[in-house]
């Protein structure tokens, strides 16, 4: 008992916390990344009337074990005309800014790495960094189709992240705070998808975009543009890549979560083990949304984003603060 | 402690202002730019300004900085200088 108690003021020394905590994270997230690929690719397989992977492990579910050796065994390729410094940062500077946002997400009341007083504009601010690395490596290596995809990353994130920041405001202005435990403490009587329905379609909806998935994949359309902004980029590198995006991904399903389906509030189970199936659940209608939506033109996005999104997002805002003021 | 956080943050912001201004390749400047940016706003979260340390990196360092990208990336590249 004492040696726990110890343990506790050992850890709430807010060095150790962050060090032990974002250890913690990034491993756990490592390791969901591989389960959550087997399962994607399980479950769009069915979704195609085929198997997936089903030839490494019982049920294949090894192959992204073999997967990574095959990457981290090719040969790692930099163009000649490159520019070397960029190219080479890219990939680290986009796998380290995947992972900072996690550190204000909360698993439960207490499982939280920070819970700072600005934890959503946080979030907000470090995703929005996360461009950067895009278009860095859409640049670095003097090829086209690099280019293309860094410029259409750049119309997609300037096309989200202001409705998305709208729709946030809506939940700001019904928790009055942007703490996000105080968010999640707000819904403990109805979650916020109720009375923000239309913030929450407008939020979903530029959440899919920062996930960067088939309706929206236009940075990396393979069928259009090679493999956008990625072409160049082998082995480790593209490995690298391919993780920060799919940690965007996971990103996305967690903040629907948190900010509208109730976080970690639910029957019998632990807090924590409710945020993971809600988080599971939404990832899966990401998946889903994959194997069944074409991929939409770049003009036709651009469109949805500034002429149907923000305005929804605005009256969304209105219509809160018209309800906060008659309520009370 | 504040004092060391101070000096290191400092000189990593003076370190990128300078490469900043020296740098002749122009996608470098603003990528020093970036991370002047982004050192100012741990400045901000030393002096216990969170809110401002986020609007900052929110503002400057995601949108000014990826507008400027945008406009440098549709300049003309000069190869040579590149290799």
């Amino acid at each position: 008992m004492e040696y726990l108690l110890a343990l506790l003021v050992y850890l709430s020394n807010p060095w150790i916390k962050g060090l032990v905590g974002g250890i913690g994270l990034a491993l756990a997230i490592a390791g969901s990344i591989v389960l959550l690929l087997w399962v994607e690719r399980k479950f769009i397989g069915r979704l195609q009337h085929r198997y997936g992977p089903n030839r490494v492990g019982k049920f294949g579910i090894l192959q992204l074990v073999v997967d990574g050796i095959k990457l981290l065994t090719k040969e790692d390729i930099i163009p000649d005309a490159a520019d070397k410094t960029v190219f080479k940062l890219a990939p680290i500077i986009a796998f380290a800014i995947a992972f900072l946002p996690f550190l204000a997400i909360p698993f439960s009341e207490t499982m939280i790495v920070s819970d700072l007083n600005v934890g959503i504009l946080f979030i907000l601010a470090v995703s929005s960094m996360a461009v950067v690395p895009t278009i860095m490596a859409g640049w670095s290596p003097n090829n086209k189709y690099n280019l293309l995809g860094g410029m259409r990353a750049a119309a997609l994130m300037i096309s989200y992240e202001v409705p998305m920041g709208l729709a946030i405001i809506g939940v700001v202005m019904l928790t009055d705070s942007m703490s996000m435990v105080e968010i999640v403490k707000a819904q403990e009587k109805i979650w916020f998808i109720f009375p923000q329905a239309l913030g929450f379609v407008v939020f979903v909806v530029a959440a899919f975009m920062e996930a960067a998935r088939l309706p929206f994949d236009l940075p990396e359309a393979e069928s259009e543009i090679v493999q956008g902004w990625t072409t160049e980029f082998s082995g480790m590198k593209f490995a690298m890549l391919l993780f920060a995006e799919y940690i965007h991904s996971i990103l996305a399903s967690l903040l629907i979560v948190i900010l509208f389906l109730g976080g970690w509030h639910g029957p019998i189970l632990p807090a924590p083990i409710w945020v993971l199936i809600k988080t599971f659940i939404v990832m899966l209608i990401l998946m889903w949304m994959r194997a069944t939506v074409p991929r939409v033109r770049i003009d036709q996005l651009l469109n949805v984003g500034w002429k149907v999104l923000i305005p929804l997002a605005m009256i969304n805002i209105a219509f809160t603060g018209t309800a906060r003021v008659i309520l009370g | 402690m504040e004092t060391i956080a101070f000096g290191v943050i400092s000189f990593i912001i003076l370190l990128a202002s300078i490469g900043m201004v020296a740098s002749k390749n122009m996608v470098h400047s603003a990528l020093s730019l970036a991370v002047a940016f982004i050192g100012i706003a741990a400045l901000f979260i030393s002096l216990e300004a969170e809110f401002l340390a986020m609007i900052q990196v929110l503002i400057y360092a995601g949108a000014v900085v990826v507008l400027m990208l945008f406009a440098v990336m549709l300049t003309k590249r000069d190869r040579e200088s590149s290799r």
